[in-house]
């Protein structure tokens, strides 16, 4: 009898040390957060705290001051996100299924920048993106595709762009994870019930996926503004052309059905947990708007930095991370209702 | 290499490193290497071990170590090897005291934030001597958290301080701080990529220059040198130091149009020294001696005709100091001509000490004539301080600053 009662017991054993960290490093910071974030004051002035003040305002202030901010973040993490997974699927891909002997090997390579500095890597970009780095020599000087004043550091493309790079391998390794378990069967299967390449379907979904993708990354450069306002619509209407044809061919004769019957679909957990990995630290990312983005491009993440860090305005920065952690939480929620909850367990069906 | 070459890169590279952390110091660190020749190791801290047996004669009145002093990045002189400071070694001797010298101090706020919840409980810091800039200097006096400093203690230093650096409206008589070091605050732009000479502060927000430009975050420097300016167009009546809330309005209301277009494309701390390196910023302002120190050969400071801003970096006592003796006897120590001229020769700053100046112009006069050094006279007559605001209202202006730099 007590021997089966300890056995009992042996779940919560294991599971007190996670419990005691989240009950350390979890709840009690987000206690007191709450209690700055309703709270009236600064470092300076000296803290109101609840029960005294309860300073909703801190919330509803924020939400109008801050909007722009608060967008910047939603729309650069989902920009972020879309482009990390048009990078990482198909490396994953590729890695799981054609890597063979080297697959050791190029997972290493995803995850090889790790071993530098965050820092030092953001900073590489600003050279390479910079006035005088490689990309405008051949963009601007070669090409001649730009005016002479353009630039890309400063444009919210630079910052998405560094986001992307920062987060591509939380994408990668959980996409690869669920691809390489693909029941290889499963495929041959399909091939030989007549599943041949994605031709009318993929020349759809591909021009429009394409024609969206090239307006999408124009709009982010800010090109409109460098050659006009007349000049603009015209520019948009080209790279949308261009993007649908590039997007249609490819769909019509590079994606298989097999791919989009059974391996695409078979892979849809790894793309929920990538895509939250990735989506949730590019949203409260500070370091890339603040290297590569203009005052015309931070996120909400500076903001709490700088109130935090420079003002010493706890309870608006607390409110703020408050705001964000819920939106986040929201966000997750409503993708997670959108692509299904058995996907988020990783599918148990 | 010449002697003053090595000067001139040994210069405070990383000095308000705008990131916290080391990382930013090591990447500044690696661009001063790249303009070429001995950098100092800016995140090394030159601690330095006593020197047994020199030390014979410590002062009657035996002070007690060891000092715990808080600086910025490289603010002291260092030997050729850059393993110890020849001024701490001297001073070890003098008082048979350690030093503990930690170059813990990036950025005034950042730094504030640490020694603010202590201070405020009325707690130790671990700190003797802690530097900071005039306004924060002066907002932590008012806050009462400041030990006065004994006039018994340090007789050269209240006999040495340069005239215009006495009569502050926050410490009038020396009681509470004396300072480190001064500088200037003006600008600085690439002569390539602007195509001409700069002599305003106005220039840099020629059209010409659009997206090319940044400014330093924080109120302090830029919305006094934007005051300045939109006071030689009369569109302020004040000077920095006087400015209102309806003037710092009026900056940035200026400044505001600017942001928006794109024609302002960051505000920095000294990581511009990185993007003028890129060509991503042809006009700035800067701190003097930064691009020269660490810059491009075509970059350049300059005093603008508008004015520029003076500051400087005060030693303070924290309250409940462990060594407050120690530190007075320091603050005593530098304020020592000979002492004086020997560091403001390496660190290249504006020394606060009557004297440094024919001091140093007895064995360099190109140094003695460098006006990063030693403004000259038309020059120091249009340097003027900072605004150093009540609490409430430094609230109200680091608001209109982080709107304008969309945070």
């Amino acid at each position: 009898m007590s021997l089966q009662r300890s056995r009992r017991a042996i779940p919560y054993l294991l599971m007190a040390p996670g419990l005691l960290w989240l009950l350390l490093f979890f709840v009690i910071p987000n206690v007191q957060m709450l209690v700055f974030s309703l709270s009236e004051g600064t470092l300076r002035t000296g803290f109101t705290t609840p029960p005294e003040v309860w300073d909703i305002e801190n919330y509803t202030g924020s939400v109008s001051k801050f909007s722009s901010n608060f967008s910047n973040s939603i729309v650069y993490g989902a920009l972020a996100t879309i482009l990390c997974f048009l990078i990482g699927y198909p490396l994953a891909y590729a890695i799981a299924f054609k890597g063979g002997r080297w697959k050791n090997l190029l997972l290493f390579l995803v995850i090889a920048p790790f071993f530098t500095s965050f820092l030092i890597r953001t900073i590489s970009w600003k050279i390479i993106l910079g006035n005088d780095g490689p990309v405008l020599a051949i963009v601007r000087d070669l090409l001649h595709l730009v005016p002479a004043n353009f630039s890309i550091i400063g444009s919210p493309l630079a910052v998405v762009g560094g986001l992307t790079y920062q987060f591509l391998p939380f994408m990668v390794l959980p996409l690869y994870v669920s691809i390489e378990k693909v029941d290889r069967r499963l495929i041959e299967a399909a091939k030989d019930l007549y599943a041949g390449p994605w031709r009318r379907g993929g020349l759809v979904a591909g021009a429009i996926f394409g024609a969206f993708a090239l307006v999408a990354l124009q709009v982010g450069l800010g090109y409109g503004a460098f050659i006009g306002e007349d000049a603009a619509p015209a520019a948009v209407v080209a790279a949308a052309l261009v993007g649908a044809v590039a997007g249609g061919l490819v769909g019509a004769f590079l994606i298989s059905q097999s791919f989009i019957r059974v391996t695409f679909p078979l892979s849809l957990p790894g793309v929920f947990a990538a895509s939250i990995l990735t989506f949730i630290p590019a949203i409260g990312d500070y370091v890339n708007p603040q290297l590569l983005g203009s005052p015309k491009t931070q996120m909400v993440g500076n903001v709490i930095q700088g109130r935090f860090l420079d003002q010493n305005d706890y309870p608006i920065a607390a409110a703020l991370a408050f705001l964000l952690m819920a939106g986040i939480l929201v966000a997750i929620f409503l993708y997670a209702r959108l692509l299904g909850t058995e996907e988020l367990t990783g599918g148990t069906a | 290499m010449t002697d003053l070459d090595q000067r001139l890169t040994a210069l405070p590279v990383t000095r308000r490193v705008f990131l916290q952390g080391s990382t930013m110091a090591g990447v500044a660190a690696f661009l001063a290497a790249c303009g070429g020749g001995s950098t100092p190791s800016p995140t090394g801290q030159a601690s330095v071990t006593p020197t047994e047996g020199a030390s014979a004669e410590p002062t009657a009145a035996a002070i007690e170590g060891p000092l715990n002093f808080a600086n910025w990045p490289a603010y002291i002189d260092l030997t050729e090897d850059e393993t110890s400071s020849p001024t701490l070694v001297d001073f070890e001797a003098k008082h048979g005291i350690t030093v503990n010298y930690q170059e813990e101090i990036e950025a005034n706020e950042d730094f504030y934030a640490t020694i603010a919840p202590q201070l405020g409980a009325g707690l130790d810091t671990g700190w003797d001597i802690i530097v900071l800039t005039d306004y924060m200097a002066a907002r932590v006096v008012r806050a009462g958290w400041i030990e006065e400093i004994s006039a018994d203690a340090t007789p050269t230093a209240h006999a040495n301080v340069r005239d215009e650096l006495r009569g502050l409206d926050w410490d009038p008589d020396m009681k509470f701080h004396f300072p480190w070091q001064s500088g200037a605050t003006g600008v600085g732009y690439n002569v390539v990529s602007t195509g001409r000479e700069l002599t305003k502060v106005e220039d840099l927000f020629d059209p010409a220059f659009n997206g090319k430009a940044t400014l330093l975050s924080g109120y302090p420097d830029t919305f006094s040198l934007v005051g300045l300016m939109l006071k030689a167009k009369g569109q302020i009546a004040n000077l920095p130091a006087e400015m209102t809330y309806e003037d710092a309005q009026a900056v940035h209301d200026y400044l505001k149009p600017f942001v928006d277009d794109g024609h302002i494309r960051a505000f920095t701390g000294n990581e511009y020294l990185q993007d003028f390196g890129s060509g991503d910023t042809w006009v700035a302002f800067v701190w003097s001696g930064d691009l020269a120190s660490s810059g491009g050969e075509d970059d350049r400071f300059i005093f603008p005709e508008e004015g520029s801003i003076i500051w400087t970096d005060n030693m303070l006592i924290p309250k409940g100091a462990q060594h407050k003796a120690a530190a007075e006897a320091m603050i005593d120590f530098v304020y020592d001509v000979a002492n004086a001229a020997r560091l403001a020769a390496w660190i290249y700053y504006i020394s606060p000490v009557k004297g440094a100046g024919e001091e140093i112009a007895k064995t360099d006069e190109e140094l003695a004539s460098n006006e990063l050094l030693f403004p000259p006279a038309e020059i120091a007559a249009k340097m003027y301080p900072q605004m150093a605001l009540e609490d409430e209202d430094d609230v109200q202006w680091a608001d209109l600053a982080a709107d304008l730099e969309g945070t």
